[in-house]
């Protein structure tokens, strides 16, 4: 597969990023279908941080999303922003806490609970382990699915973006149930669900700390918008272990990338890379030593951080 | 004498006075109730005989019970008080001690009426700054006292458990929550303005919706105490902050000088952690008492305000916090919600 993976710098108010989204797809060579009447945009609304946190899509971004997709198709086109509730997220509080209530009532558009929604069982192989997902039909059915996922570092996958985000789109809140097997999840959820098109919030990024690197990006295949994510985030694409699977999987072609616009340079450079300190296995050895402390002095371990 | 403790409820606080009470000598926990099954399994599991899944269950077997540790939520604590008090129980109370004036008022007559010992967890009177400043200040190294600022901002009940968990409905419905950040942080901020500077009235108040929550996420509260003393306080609930981090502050402003409790509390909390850890595990090896969550810096208050509630049992002496306490900054805080909702 491979694709063509934009990066356009965003350097102006929130007037203008319409423009930016605009040209990060024309640059993506995103092709709008001509017959469109349902579309479905789901952001990142991981938990109830701000955009400012850089954990949570910008509803300026999607606002911009909708901008686009309106110019193209007309005010009478079904716009939904969807996501759906998560282990510790409900998405009832999280679109009034991050201003999507706002924006819905400006944009004149839909807000959905993905986890309300008809939710269909599939199931799916990747590798040795079958996989099963509550999938919500509305996404298998709407006639362009546009992902907008952030830019972030996570502790368990290392990065999170495109294919992470669809990830978010399973009806079952109690997505923690997968974190065991995380990386095999996110392919397999991409093996079911297909974004018609990715553009990536990058305005704030996430790495050690939250950096504003004035980034949208867009590409029509979620695996190559990953790896070039992945570049940007300092961490070679090869060692991301999602991105291996999927490319064993043939979910992608590494081979067939290539970017248009900006340079990835210009971002990765200015991007809080990863370090130990932010990494699974120094989280892990603070949580061993404190257990090992609790056993030695009986002393009380916070029920906050407790394994449960 | 050995006391006789049930916890009733079994949340993210109650568990922790749990596993506080479980460490400490004279103190037994023979009853705890929750209404989550997983939440007794464990309670079980750490030794506790009697559980139950409704509270009044528990309250209605009380016999073998000398006092009770309640951290329900909050619409709850006016019924769990009443029941526990006319039970013949101590009780310590979870904060805020109830979400109105009227219900305050109604557990501080069933104090009286009962006498028993009763006290709000007003825990950061025992945080260590705190306790090193007021002894300063009662020594008069500052001078009187002219204005003080205190301050907490952090994300309340957005905190983020290392087993993730979905933050409970009643905190957004101000029927069952009585407020937001306000209530929830301000009330330990405006107890320690009462501490340090006596009663005092609402100058201006102005709460935030920055999180479009039917209760405020933010509140900044102008007071002046009866001896004239201003304070400043500040808090939110809509910052990210991660454990073990927190972000309070407390400056008192004197006459000959100032306080700030960022000169008290550990800069390094890694750094603080291993020293205290360490002392901890030298102390056990030597068999001499642990200093319990001091390696946190800010909860070993909780294990410190239930201490000297049982120790107030033992002694039959008043505790440092008492219902009045409780009602008083209720006032206090339904005093700003009012100045602010006259101000719209």
């Amino acid at each position: 597969m491979g694709s063509l993976v934009s990066l356009v710098s965003h350097k102006n108010s929130s007037e203008k990023i319409k423009d930016s989204i605009s040209e990060a797809l024309e640059l993506a060579g995103f092709r709008f279908s001509s017959s469109v009447k349902s579309v479905v945009v789901k952001p990142n609304l991981c938990y109830y941080w701000d955009a400012a946190t850089g954990y949570t899509t910008d509803p300026v971004v999607v606002g911009g999303v909708i901008d686009v997709v309106r110019e193209r198709y007309g005010e009478d086109v079904d716009i939904k922003i969807v996501e759906a509730d998560a282990s510790a997220m409900r998405t009832k509080y999280a679109f009034p806490i991050l201003g999507y209530e706002k924006l819905a009532r400006e944009k004149g558009v839909k807000l959905l609970n993905l986890s309300e929604d008809v939710l269909l069982d599939k199931t799916v192989r990747v590798g040795k382990r079958e996989i099963s997902f509550k999938v919500p039909k509305l996404l298998l059915e709407t006639d362009l699915f546009v992902n907008v996922p952030k830019l972030k570092i996570m502790r368990v996958t290392r990065i999170t973006c495109a294919m992470k985000n669809v990830f978010g789109c399973i009806g079952f809140p109690r997505k923690f149930v997968y974190h065991e097997f995380l990386d095999e999840a996110i392919v397999g959820i991409n093996k079911v669900l297909r974004p018609h098109v990715t553009v990536v919030d990058g305005l704030v990024a996430l790495g050690r700390f939250p950096v504003k690197l004035e980034l949208i990006m867009a590409g029509a295949d979620p695996f190559s918008v990953d790896w070039v994510a992945s570049q940007i985030m300092g961490c070679k694409p090869t060692t991301v272990k999602f991105l291996k699977i999927a490319t064993k999987e043939k979910l992608g072609n590494p081979q067939g990338i290539f970017t248009r616009g900006a340079d990835v340079l210009d971002f990765k450079k200015g991007f809080p890379k990863a370090n130990f300190t932010s990494s699974r296995y120094w989280w892990g050895l603070q949580f061993w030593l404190l257990k090992a402390y609790g056993k030695l002095s009986g002393d009380v371990i916070p029920p906050i951080i407790e394994e449960g | 004498m050995r006391i006789k403790v049930a916890i009733v409820g079994l949340g993210r606080m109650g568990m922790l006075h749990m596993m506080n009470c479980l460490k400490m000598d004279g103190v037994e926990v023979v009853a705890a109730s929750d209404q989550s099954k997983k939440a007794l399994r464990k309670a079980k599991s750490a030794g506790v005989s009697k559980v139950y899944a409704d509270y009044h269950e528990l309250l209605n077997h009380s016999s073998e019970i000398d006092a009770v540790v309640i951290s329900l939520p909050n619409f709850l604590h006016l019924d769990s008080a009443r029941l526990a008090l006319e039970a013949g129980l101590n009780v310590f109370m979870e904060k805020p001690m109830a979400n109105t004036v009227e219900e305050c008022n109604k557990i501080v007559d069933l104090v009286k009426s009962s006498g028993r010992k009763f006290t709000p967890g007003h825990s950061m009177r025992f945080m260590d700054a705190v306790e090193k400043m007021k002894k300063l200040e009662d020594k008069g190294v500052i001078g009187n006292v002219e204005v003080a600022t205190i301050e907490e901002v952090i994300n309340g009940p957005f905190a983020h458990p290392r087993v993730p968990t979905p933050v409970s409905d009643w905190w957004f419905d101000p029927a069952k929550s009585g407020g937001g950040a306000l209530l929830d942080i301000g009330y330990h901020l405006i107890d320690l303005f009462r501490y340090f500077a006596g009663d005092a009235s609402v100058v201006f108040s102005h709460l935030n919706y920055k999180l479009s929550l039917p209760v405020e996420d933010g509140a900044i509260v102008l007071l002046r105490s009866d001896s004239s003393t201003r304070g400043i306080i500040n808090v939110g609930w809509y910052q990210q902050t991660i454990f073990p981090k927190l972000n309070f502050r407390m400056i008192l402003h004197g006459s000959t000088g100032y306080l700030s409790s960022d000169d008290f509390v550990p800069h390094n909390l890694y750094l603080h952690a291993l020293k205290v850890g360490s002392r901890n595990l030298a102390r056990r090896i030597v068999g001499k008492k642990i200093r319990y969550l001091a390696y946190t810096y800010y909860y070993e208050s909780y294990y410190k305000e239930l201490a000297h509630f049982f120790q107030c049992i033992k002694n039959d002496s008043e505790p440092l916090v008492s219902a009045v306490d409780g009602l008083e900054t209720i006032k206090i805080i339904h005093e700003a919600y009012e100045k602010y909702r006259s101000s719209l």
